[in-house]
């Protein structure tokens, strides 16, 4: 019994969850996209995140590379520290830690607006006004997320490659040449490119977990602190484990 | 017309409303009264598409809402207006951006120089001339009621729905409330259904009142017949304080009377 509880109320989230994404997938192709208020959002999210997060990739870089030098220097491959670099932080590290990034910051506000709008009626005067509130609420955060999660992607791997870079050769003492001959043999362009595409899938996965948490979040402040921590955590559990799928489908063969 | 023909809802074991069935009859104001919890909200709810009932019809301009697709309930919303117990206004626009919002989200909005005459004159209507440029945060309470009103007029409904517009207001503010209800049923004649539970405000703005109790429908009559209405819960809501002159006027009690 204790044990069914938890497991139906998970079946039946992810039910909701299903019918609010094709609700939402429906209304998306039944109007017009709302572009201006798309670029508005996506302004505001990539001000708002760059620099949290191109800090925040600067010292896993740092750290990777450390940690990365002292592991291979006794086997005698420190110089393989730029390998290591491009193999953990570049296909893995950089895309889930933006993205990690972006449910923290993005996920949640969009949850805990979306949540006090829901509260305040705002969401049912959408509806009696004749807007779709999925149309109006979602499609502008989508479009945003999808826009600017993959730039953001990018811009910290390179944040996190220059502070690997500073702290290998003007820490360190590595050569400069042999640091990116090998980065080149852990991530190539390739790659960066699988890194944007899988945060495109992990930002549709957040701005539609955490819409959703809004939508149904229970009524009170204490609707919208659950609705907002579920935003969060169910984003990044969710991109984890798709990470690894990803990861097992570009990688794994 | 609005009617409802033995509807009820209930929400997991608790039945909101019982078989309920009603008219509202066009031009006119309706107010539907009722204790905390009777109902009277999902009744509105109901009206406007936001609910479904488990049973029966709702009718609303010859729309079923019951059957109707999302395309047709859409198209009905677009002939109704309603303002919302705590106004619902969104806080980053300004008073200007939210009258003007269910025009800018029509499919064809109108040109901008006729959204503009609109949300003047809108504004006006509710006595806030001038407020165009102001931040909703920074409206007192009944302010925000009056802007909530104009955002509801300013489509041009054929019904109006109120859900307790006198929530939340001190009673000078709630009467100025009233007046403007009133004025507005002059102005407009088109259907008003308040929802309320202040039986001096829905004396005053009603043409017809409808008691609601236990999800039921207990009376449902003209102002006149309602106030001798013998029903207990008629009675202890009008707490015997509330009567009609000889010239038909509403009398309410004195400070002295209330104090015995």
């Amino acid at each position: 019994m204790r044990v069914a509880g938890p497991v139906v109320r998970a079946l039946a989230a992810t039910g909701r969850f299903g019918l609010f994404s094709s609700r939402f997938i429906r209304v998306m192709f039944q109007h017009r996209p709302p572009f201006r208020r798309a670029l508005d959002e996506a302004y505001r999210i990539g001000v708002q995140s760059l620099p949290v997060l191109l800090t925040i990739a600067a010292f896993v870089g740092t750290n990777l590379t450390m940690q990365g030098y002292h592991a291979f220097k006794p086997m005698g491959g420190e110089k393989m520290v730029g390998m290591f670099v491009g193999l953990a932080g570049v296909r893995e590290l950089a895309p889930i830690i933006a993205a990690a990034m972006i449910a923290a910051k993005v996920g949640t506000e969009m949850a805990s607006r979306i949540a006090v709008m829901r509260i305040r009626e705002e969401i049912d005067a959408l509806s009696v006004m004749a807007v779709n509130p999925h149309w109006y609420l979602v499609t502008p955060r989508l479009m945003a997320t999808i826009l600017v999660l993959p730039a953001l992607t990018v811009l910290s791997i390179y944040g996190m490659l220059v502070a690997s870079y500073g702290v290998a050769v003007y820490q360190l003492g590595l050569n400069g040449q042999e640091f990116l001959d090998f980065l080149q043999r852990g991530a190539t362009v390739t790659d960066l490119a699988y890194g944007a595409m899988k945060s495109l899938v992990f930002g549709t996965i957040i701005c539609l977990v955490s819409c959703y948490c809004g939508f149904y979040s229970k009524p009170g402040p204490r609707g919208v602190g659950s609705a907002t921590n579920s935003a969060v955590v169910t984003s990044a559990v969710v991109c984890v484990m798709v990470n690894y799928i990803i990861s097992e489908l570009v990688y794994g063969r | 017309m609005i009617s409802l023909k033995n509807v009820s809802i209930s929400f997991g074991d608790l039945q909101v409303l019982k078989n309920v069935s009603a008219q509202f009859p066009t031009g006119e104001t309706t107010a539907i009264l009722g204790r905390s919890g009777a109902g009277k909200s999902v009744i509105l709810k109901l009206l406007v598409g936001l609910l479904k009932a488990d049973s029966g019809e709702v009718d609303v301009l010859g729309t079923e809402l019951g059957r109707a697709s999302q395309k047709e309930l859409y198209s009905l919303r677009r002939r109704l207006g309603m303002l919302f117990q705590h106004s619902a206004l969104f806080d980053s626009l300004t008073v200007e951006e939210n009258i003007a919002f269910p025009l800018e989200q029509q499919k064809t909005p109108p040109p901008r120089t006729e959204i503009d005459r609109r949300v003047a004159e809108s504004l006006n209507s509710v006595g806030l001339s001038g407020f165009q440029a102001r931040n909703v945060s920074g409206l007192s309470g009944g302010q925000r009621k009056r802007v909530g009103l104009a955002r509801a007029i300013i489509t041009k409904p054929e019904i109006l729905l109120f859900d307790e517009p006198n929530s939340g207001l001190d009673p000078l503010t709630s009467e100025a409330i009233d007046a403007l209800i009133c004025q507005m049923k002059q102005d407009l004649g088109i259907t008003f259904i308040v929802i309320t539970h202040d039986i001096v405000g829905a004396l005053k703005v009603a043409d017809h009142l409808c008691m609601l109790d236990e999800g039921k429908i207990v009376e449902h009559a003209p102002v006149k017949q309602f106030l001798i209405s013998e029903h207990p819960v008629v009675r202890g809501f009008l707490n015997r304080n509330v009567s009609i002159d000889d010239e038909g006027g509403i009398r309410a009690p004195t400070v002295d009377e209330i104090r015995g």
